[in-house]
């Protein structure tokens, strides 16, 4: 070591009254923490157990606690500043733990790290560079929360602006303590203003916000392994979440890991155009719950602390699931509200009752009778499903019986003819359930899971392909539920395969495409798309891509639930897109391509062209397809 | 309140109706099953009426096994109890619809199994959506001597019985006071149905659901009328082409939409 470094000058005799003040105060800051934790953890573990936990495979959880919680990947990447700071106060902390213990054994003559001593010296400096780093971050996030003040932050916070003073005092004495040369009583009176400060943090942390430090790395290991995933009912008593008792541990865990920094809500849609769901306030509402009622009251969830109207708000789009820095699943608790009031029959609303009484009778979440969809395949001359040939063409209720889901389906026809894919579409088809299972309605989706399924089986499907991201998703992954569904694949998928088969018409247009939320964020297909939209020109990107794809506002049922309060997501999301300067917006989900049809129509003249990928594929085919 | 509603199991609309070999009824292999509409209306307004006065929703269904599916259905969406008269013969059966119980011998069989449960009200559609006779409720009415009115779309409980609102043509309504015990035939439309849960259906399973035959309620069939042929509608499509200037056209349309197809 160069002798040129600092070294970090440390008391190194205590009196025996120091000793027992010392020892007095750290019982007492434990028992401060304790005292409030204790009945925390115990609300979490008295929370009914998850039925569909499975601590295997492990590996998953290793890398998301490594990528999310070791490396700050998530807080980084959608944060980019202040991301960084708080993973500068983070690192410091891990760093912090060696040397915390070293701080206080010294007391006793235990210290074990000699700040003179090589290693010692090395660890103390490697220590300081983290403390500076530390320093400043903390800095820098008082000035957000205190001075720029972004609104998703919410109301000031003492407490938080308390914390921040206490770390960065705790670093503050720590780098002091490099610059003290003589020993005495400025070394011993940094020691102590450290102690006190690192003993006063203690029992602030679960009293602030700060309790993410202690549960949210759980959170992010005991997540629930997949995104948005719905959890299974368990028993003849459990209709979702209607009461404390319904809650389950990771759902009690995840209440009290919120952070609060309100990423979701600057995510969310409903809440972007004014509506009154607040994705962090319905988790905050349920840790309210449970510190009044307690995680086996029967008071019912939506009164005091959640309201029914913000549940049913939600478009189930997972900005703010996907979002989440401590591992919270928005998209579960929220579906939970919804089955909670739906099975027990509570929720009234004259567009959901006629939604599912059009579904308990029909086959269509359109409420209509389903000789139109005999006719539209008739007319198009779709040849019937026998299980000979490769493909199940899904219509779905958009593509079956929605006139611009029709056109989006008979482009993709024209497509597989081209391209010698062998195809057929089933007789009969139901909806997937993709609405009701968003909306809460268990019953109705397990009747319509299971009608299909059945009859997928009768017709030996093996692979299925669709246009609608929102069958993808409900056949592959909530259907598991009620069997073993078939191989499905979206449309975007099985024309980016063939993309270079098929003809590009370049004619100079600038395009942007669309990501939805079925398709980017929970399916995780972003390339294809585009790959097919480029077909008809040069891409251009939205301000909000990707998996920060703004929602068209049609997900989660509301496609079908009226008006909106408020300003309508569709309309803000086309104006967005309309502002990239494209000539065609591309879509890849017939309910997108619906919403955007009536905000670009309520837009007036100079609208860009709308068109599913589908459609840019066939333009360059001849048109009887051949 | 004590409230009986009759309810039938009628084929699903979407369900593709195919006239049966022998002509006189529908082939009912692959036909999906749903309650009457109307019936569905009927069952609706009683449990409004029992939430709003309490009392007693009981579901009545005449017909063979499937028909359970729909009783359960009533039960899950709120009935208390249910009685399903277990009768094979009625629906298809080899020779026709009608074979052995007309809407005559179905009101019997519904009258034998309500006496003994002497409601306040009966409730039922005043039509079914597949033979569509409007003749049931009325004939059961007169079976159990007891008053009705028809084509009911509201019903209000008073000190003295019933205020019902019933449905006349052409926009038009009456207003009648009625005594109770009555039977009412509803008119569908009056009140939004609610939609099934999966509460309900898990209740459901716990209710009472008795099961009852003709012989044992004493009835015989002994139809007086029978069903000969049934057919399907023949489609008739016509065009006609309105010449002339725009202003033209659209006076003879106006004109058409007055005197021909009424509609304006």
């Amino acid at each position: 070591m160069p002798p040129s470094l600092p070294i970090l000058a440390e008391p190194t005799l205590f009196s025996l009254p120091e000793m027992l003040l010392f020892t007095a105060l750290v019982f007492t800051s434990a028992w401060l923490f304790w005292r409030r934790f204790g009945p925390i953890l115990g609300r979490i573990l008295q929370s009914k157990k998850d039925p569909d936990f499975h601590l295997f495979p492990i590996g998953k959880r290793v890398w998301d606690f490594a990528w999310e919680v070791l490396l700050q990947a998530r807080v980084i990447r959608e944060r980019p500043l202040a991301g960084v700071a708080h993973a500068l106060v983070f690192w410091s902390f891990c760093v912090f733990g060696l040397v915390t213990l070293n701080h206080c054994a010294v007391v006793f003559g235990l210290g074990f790290l000699d700040p003179a001593g090589r290693v010692g010296r090395l660890y103390f400096d490697f220590a300081a560079i983290f403390a500076v780093g530390c320093a400043v971050g903390i800095l820098g996030l008082l000035v957000r929360r205190f001075l720029v003040r972004p609104k998703w932050l919410g109301e000031l916070s003492w407490g938080s602006g308390l914390v921040a003073l206490l770390i960065f005092a705790l670093m503050a004495t720590y780098l002091a303590a490099f610059f003290v040369t003589t020993p005495g009583g400025a070394v011993q009176a940094l020691w102590w203003v450290h102690t006190i400060t690192l003993l006063a943090f203690l029992p602030l942390i679960p009293h602030t916000k700060h309790l993410h430090l202690v549960l949210s790395p759980f959170t992010v290991f005991l997540s629930r392994g997949s995104f948005a995933h719905i959890p299974p009912l368990s028993g003849d008593e459990d209709f979702g979440l209607v009461a404390g008792k319904d809650l389950t541990r990771l759902v009690s865990l995840q209440a009290y890991s919120c952070v609060e920094c309100g990423r979701c809500m600057e995510h969310c849609p409903a809440n972007a155009t004014g509506k009154e769901l607040n994705p962090k306030e319905i988790v905050l509402g349920l840790r309210g719950y449970l510190n009044e009622f307690g995680p086996q009251s029967e008071e019912a969830l939506l009164g005091k602390y959640e309201s029914q109207r913000a549940a049913f708000e939600c478009t189930t789009c997972g900005a703010c699931e996907f979002q989440c820095p401590v591992g919270i699943e928005h998209v579960p608790i929220l579906v939970g509200l919804r089955r909670g009031a739906v099975n027990t029959g509570t929720w009234e609303n004259d567009y959901g009752s006629k939604l599912f009484l059009a579904l308990e009778r029909g086959s269509n979440a359109l409420g209509m009778s389903a000789a139109e969809r005999d006719k539209f395949v008739e007319k198009s001359a779709l040849p019937i499903f026998d299980g000979t040939q490769e493909y199940c063409l899904w219509l779905g209720c958009m593509g079956a019986y929605d006139p611009r889901g029709r056109q989006i389906v008979l482009a993709l026809v024209r497509v597989m003819r081209h391209l010698g894919a062998s195809f057929g579409v089933l007789r009969k088809e139901k909806c997937t359930g993709d609405p009701v299972r968003r909306l809460g309605n268990d019953l109705l989706f397990q009747q319509l899971a299971e009608a299909n399924l059945e009859a997928l089986t009768q017709n030996r499907v093996k692979k299925i392909i669709t246009i609608c991201p929102h069958c993808v998703r409900t056949i592959q992954e909530d259907w598991k539920e009620f069997g073993t569904p078939p191989e499905v694949e979206h449309h975007s998928e099985f024309l980016a395969r063939f993309a270079s088969q098929l003809p590009s018409v370049r004619d100079e247009k600038k395009i942007v495409f669309h990501d939805p939320c079925y398709l980017g964020r929970y399916r995780n297909v972003y390339d294809e798309p585009r790959q097919v939209a480029a077909l008809a020109g040069e891409l251009v990107e939205a301000p909000r891509s990707h998996e920060r794809s703004f929602c068209c506002g049609a997900g989660g049922g509301l496609a079908f639930l009226g008006e909106e309060t408020g300003e309508r997501v569709s309309h803000v999301r086309v104006e967005e897109l309309v502002a990239t300067g494209a000539d065609v917006v591309a879509a890849a989900c017939p309910f997108c391509n619906t919403m955007f049809q009536d905000a670009l129509a309520a837009r007036g003249d100079s609208a860009p062209e709308l068109m599913d990928i589908a459609q840019i594929a066939a333009r360059g085919l001849p048109e009887d397809g051949t | 309140m004590k409230i009986v509603v009759a309810i039938k199991q009628v084929p699903d609309r979407d369900a593709p109706v195919r006239i049966a070999a022998d002509g006189k009824w529908i082939e009912e292999r692959e036909l999906q099953w749903a309650m009457n509409e109307p019936d569905a209306y009927a069952l609706e307004e009683a449990l409004q009426l029992k939430e709003k006065h309490g009392g007693e929703v009981i579901v009545l269904s005449a017909g063979p096994e499937r028909v359970g599916s729909t009783i359960r259905e009533a039960l899950a969406k709120g009935a208390d109890r249910a009685i399903h008269i277990v009768c094979d013969d009625l629906g298809a059966g080899a020779g026709g619809g009608l074979r052995n119980f007309d809407a005559l011998g179905v009101a019997r069989l519904l009258a034998e199994a309500i006496k003994p449960e002497s409601p306040d009200l009966v409730l039922t559609g005043l039509q079914s959506e597949d033979l569509g006779l409007c003749q049931t409720g009325v004939i059961l009415a007169e079976l159990l001597g007891l008053p009705h009115a028809t084509l009911i779309l509201h019903v209000e409980k008073t000190d003295a019985g019933l205020k019902v609102k019933r449905e006349l043509e052409e926009g038009w309504f009456q207003s009648i006071e009625m005594p109770l015990p009555a039977v009412l035939a509803m008119q569908s439309g009056g009140n939004k149905l609610r939609y099934a849960t999966l509460m309900g259906i898990k209740r459901a399973k716990t209710k009472e659901l008795r099961a009852v035959n003709a012989a044992e309620l004493g009835v015989e069939a002994a139809p007086v009328a029978t069903l000969e042929q049934i057919s399907a509608p023949k489609k008739q499509k016509s065009t006609q082409m309105l010449g002339g200037s725009a202003k033209e056209a659209a006076t003879a349309l106006v004109e058409k939409l007055k005197t021909e197809a009424r509609v304006l």
